[in-house]
């Protein structure tokens, strides 16, 4: 009984010793103003994802104060850019588009950060990408697209933004006969679609989700993902007949895999960054935060930095030819 | 249609004291961050949001409604009484009520205004729900070809904005459009006309164009005068030709000044009429946007009158012109924005985030399943419009003391919240250098008398031609000007300039007093 008694009171204290610890990492924020950056404009959903997880990191980093900063430009590039040469005291962190990816590996101008040096926090979802074709349009599968004889017209965002580039990988990678018609933001694909002037846009599941289930479009192939998020739609890796194909797609399966990424300047302390990943780990789980997003109809899929940190840097080891690949995907 | 829900849903806002009560909370706080310059409504919506996130779907969506609906109004203020617009809209009306201002005419001007202002709403949120039944083909019958050829036909406004020399005009318009290839190319996505400078691949946004033609020239050359109206009397009778008229300028809104005003309004009821639909129309078209919508407004205004040459010299109709389409324009975009999740405007598009954290989903469900929502938010429109106009009424006479206000208080306090607005839309620093370098040649633009308005124009244009250029040619090929809309536009197009050069032959008129 004694022994017993002894066992319960060592662990309570160790499990209080650890959890003093935790605390202890948790609250060398304590007063301190951390800077969220969020690389678009107020609006959209990377400022909604990242104004949600500002508010629940300053919930557990105790004592913090979290605000957002939007910090626009040059497709999240400027916002990237503006993370990486921080101080890194745990004291800037912040949101961009996985898709920059893309442009480290062609060398785009203007790139001044190297992903795979970047202090990795964590990821909130998953951007599941996927071909979307108009329910007006003749082709009722994807085997009617891959036999198409004369070019069909794909809605696109801006050259250069990692929308694009996916759609132009997607092209290639199944060797699809399709025109794509760049500069549409926001849902302007899908007018032009109801306007039947393009039949297909390649983009993430959630963004086309409402489209579909008024009726407008089908998903014709799921090019990353979750298999089991979207049953019944056939995957693009079972297409694709090649090896560079292959390769393409496992940089899109990738990059859908960490969307929603938060991550802080190269060389932040450890015991800065473990106190942060933690602080974001708990913040996903909360079910407070949970609920939020549900509201905002977010998808929330999280994982630690230590995986975005493993992931980013497969992405970033691709052979020569798939950079190739990838700068005549983005010379339009 | 549906009559019972539309009246059911008016009778429930005026019965619903919490829905009334946030109203009237709602205009002070439009007019105020439309008022003032580098705020403007995109800002106040995105400091509301966190506000309505705990109300109910249709407290929230009325209460950000109301607001985002008088912000044109409120943006009004600045421009007629220091020439100062917050935003491209503001800009057209600027350029009448600051020479109305400047001749002593402040009240008139403002009453105008107010007046032009809250019919436009009205008549553009009956238009709203008028269309609701064949919403969608129109929508649907506008593609990228007939948003060049709309662009195309404002671009040929600028020919008549030129004020009295034509060939300043096309100069300074043509500047606007090279400033609006800044860059990345949308259909190569390499970088033109950004110097190496990675913060310039977004381009020369309208606000910072605005502020820096507009706001910044004023208050140099108010620096450079000491005070706003020191230079009005003889200003006003440079200003008018023939007219020595006024010879005791006024300094002081008074009441009667503010109604001479909304009376000018009802006399210029088709000119309201015509200019609440064209841009109700345009702005329900997502693609276009109302910057571009406003200032069609004007130049249809300055087109149709009889006597072009008094614009920009303090022409009341240029007053009611630009701020009918300014205010009518909120209704026409808020129907795409609602029924295809495609925002019409730009403070539409963060309106659009609102909604959805509102567990609003845009879409054509909405016709169907929450057609009350609809009504609620065209009521919202009207009763916002309503309410603003009593309050800025008033108001009017202690408003206009922001006319006489010491420069040396003015200018700061407009510079900053300028340059605040210029930072806070890039969010980067050089856009305060680009502030400057725009601003100096505006205000050498001003003092050399080189009109500053096809600029603007330029600048909202030149994309929308661009990029619906580009999307036109790839999606129909080299003949898309041939569909029967477009067909249509062209005429449109050919008949501006025609009427253009048939009005330049004709024996110039000796204006008569205003």
């Amino acid at each position: 009984m004694l022994k017993r008694l002894l066992a319960a009171t060592m662990g309570a204290a160790l499990l209080w010793s650890a959890s003093a610890m935790a605390a202890a990492d948790m609250g060398q924020f304590r007063g301190k103003t951390i800077t969220y950056i969020v690389s678009t404009s107020p609006g959209g959903g990377y400022d909604t994802y990242g104004r949600l997880i500002a508010k629940y990191l300053q919930k557990y980093l105790t004592g913090s104060r979290v605000v957002v900063r939007n910090v626009p430009g040059a497709g999240h590039i400027v916002g990237a850019n503006t993370i990486y040469a921080a101080k890194p005291d745990g004291l800037t962190i912040g949101m961009f588009n996985t898709g920059l990816i893309y442009d480290q590996l062609i060398k785009r101008q203007g790139v001044l950060f190297d992903l795979a040096k970047f202090s990795w926090i964590g990821k909130a979802a998953d951007d599941t990408r996927v071909l979307m074709v108009s329910k007006s349009a003749p082709y009722k599968t994807i085997g009617d697209i891959l036999k198409v004889k004369t070019p069909i017209k794909f809605a696109a965002a801006g050259v250069g933004s990692a929308a694009y580039n996916d759609a132009r990988i997607l092209a290639d990678a199944l060797h699809l006969n399709v025109q794509i018609v760049p500069g549409f933001t926001g849902n302007e694909g899908e007018m032009s679609m109801l306007r039947n002037e393009v039949v297909a846009e390649v983009g993430t599941a959630e963004s086309m989700e409402q489209f579909v289930k008024q009726g407008h479009g089908f998903f014709a192939l799921a090019l990353s993902g979750n298999p089991n998020a979207l049953p019944g739609v056939p995957r693009a890796r079972d297409y694709v007949k090649d090896e560079r194909g292959k390769r393409l797609l496992t940089l899109i399966e990738t990059l859908s895999e960490i969307g929603r990424l938060t991550a802080g300047p190269p060389g932040m302390p450890a015991g800065v960054l473990a106190a942060e990943r933690e602080a974001l780990d708990a913040a996903m789980k909360d079910p407070a935060l949970i609920a939020e997003a549900k509201k905002l109809d977010l998808d929330l899929d999280p994982a630690s930095g230590a995986l975005v940190e493993a992931r980013i840097k497969a992405a970033l080891n691709q052979p020569p030819e798939t950079v190739a690949a990838l700068k005549s995907a983005a010379g339009g | 249609m549906h009559l019972d829900v539309a009246f059911s849903t008016l009778f429930d806002l005026l019965t619903t004291p919490r829905l009334l009560f946030l109203m009237v909370i709602a205009v002070p706080m439009g007019v105020f961050f439309g008022s003032t310059p580098g705020l403007g409504g995109k800002l106040g919506l995105v400091l509301l949001i966190p506000f309505v996130y705990n109300m109910d779907q249709l407290t929230g969506a009325v209460f950000l409604c109301a607001m985002h609906a008088v912000v044109h109004t409120g943006g009004s203020i600045p421009s007629i009484l220091i020439g100062v617009p917050g935003d491209g809209p503001a800009a057209a009306t600027a350029l009448d009520g600051f020479a109305m201002t400047r001749k002593g005419q402040a009240g008139r001007a403002l009453g105008a205004s107010f007046g032009a202002s809250t019919v436009g709403g009205l008549l553009g949120a009956m238009f709203l729900g008028l269309s609701l039944p064949i919403l969608e083909p129109i929508i649907l019958n506008f593609s990228p070809a007939e948003f060049f050829l709309l662009a195309i036909l404002g671009i040929t406004f600028i020919a008549t904005l030129s004020g009295d020399s034509f060939i300043k005009g096309m100069i300074v318009g043509l500047f606007g459009l090279m400033c609006a290839f800044i860059g990345l190319d949308p259909s190569t996505g390499s970088p033109r006309f950004t110097f190496g400078q990675i913060w310039l691949w977004d381009g020369l946004s309208v606000i910072v164009a605005v502020l820096s033609m507009f706001a910044v020239p004023e208050m140099i050359s108010l620096g450079v005068r000491g005070r706003s109206e020191d230079v009005s009397a003889q200003t006003a009778s440079r200003l008018q030709g023939t007219a020595a008229v006024e010879e005791t300028v006024s300094r002081k809104v008074s009441y009667a000044q503010i109604f001479h005003g909304l009376w000018d309004v009802t006399q210029h009821k088709w000119l309201v009429l015509r200019c609440s639909l064209l841009v109700a129309a345009i702005g329900v078209i997502p693609g276009l946007g109302g910057d571009a919508a406003a200032w069609m407004a004007y130049g249809h205004t300055v087109q149709s009158s009889k006597h072009p040459e008094r614009f920009g010299k303090g022409e009341v109709a240029g007053v009611i012109g630009a701020e009918t389409g300014s205010c009518a324009k909120e209704a026409g975009s808020l129907l795409p924005t609602l029924f295809f999740g495609v925002p019409g405007s730009s403070g539409m598009a963060i309106m659009l985030g609102a909604f959805l954290m509102l567990g609003i989903q845009p879409g054509p469900t909405m016709l169907t399943d929450h057609i009350n929502i609809v009504w609620s938010l065209i009521w919202a429109l009207v009763i916002a419009n309503i309410i603003c106009v009593i309050m800025l009424i008033a108001t009017g006479p202690w408003i206009g003391r922001l006319g006489s206000v010491k420069a040396s208080f003015l200018i700061p306090y407009v510079l900053v919240f300028a340059l605040l607005g210029c930072y806070l839309y890039g969010g980067n620093w050089q856009n305060l250098i680009l502030v400057m370098v725009v601003g100096s040649l505006g205000y050498l633009f001003k003092r050399h008398d080189w009109p500053r308005a096809p600029f603007i124009i330029g600048v909202i244009l030149g994309k929308i031609a661009e990029d619906s250029l580009q999307k036109a040619i790839a999606i129909f090929g080299a003949g898309f000007f041939l569909r029967p809309i477009s067909l249509i536009l062209i005429a449109l197009i050919l008949a501006s300039i025609g009427f253009y050069m048939w009005r330049a032959r004709r024996p110039k008129i000796v204006p008569s007093h205003a």
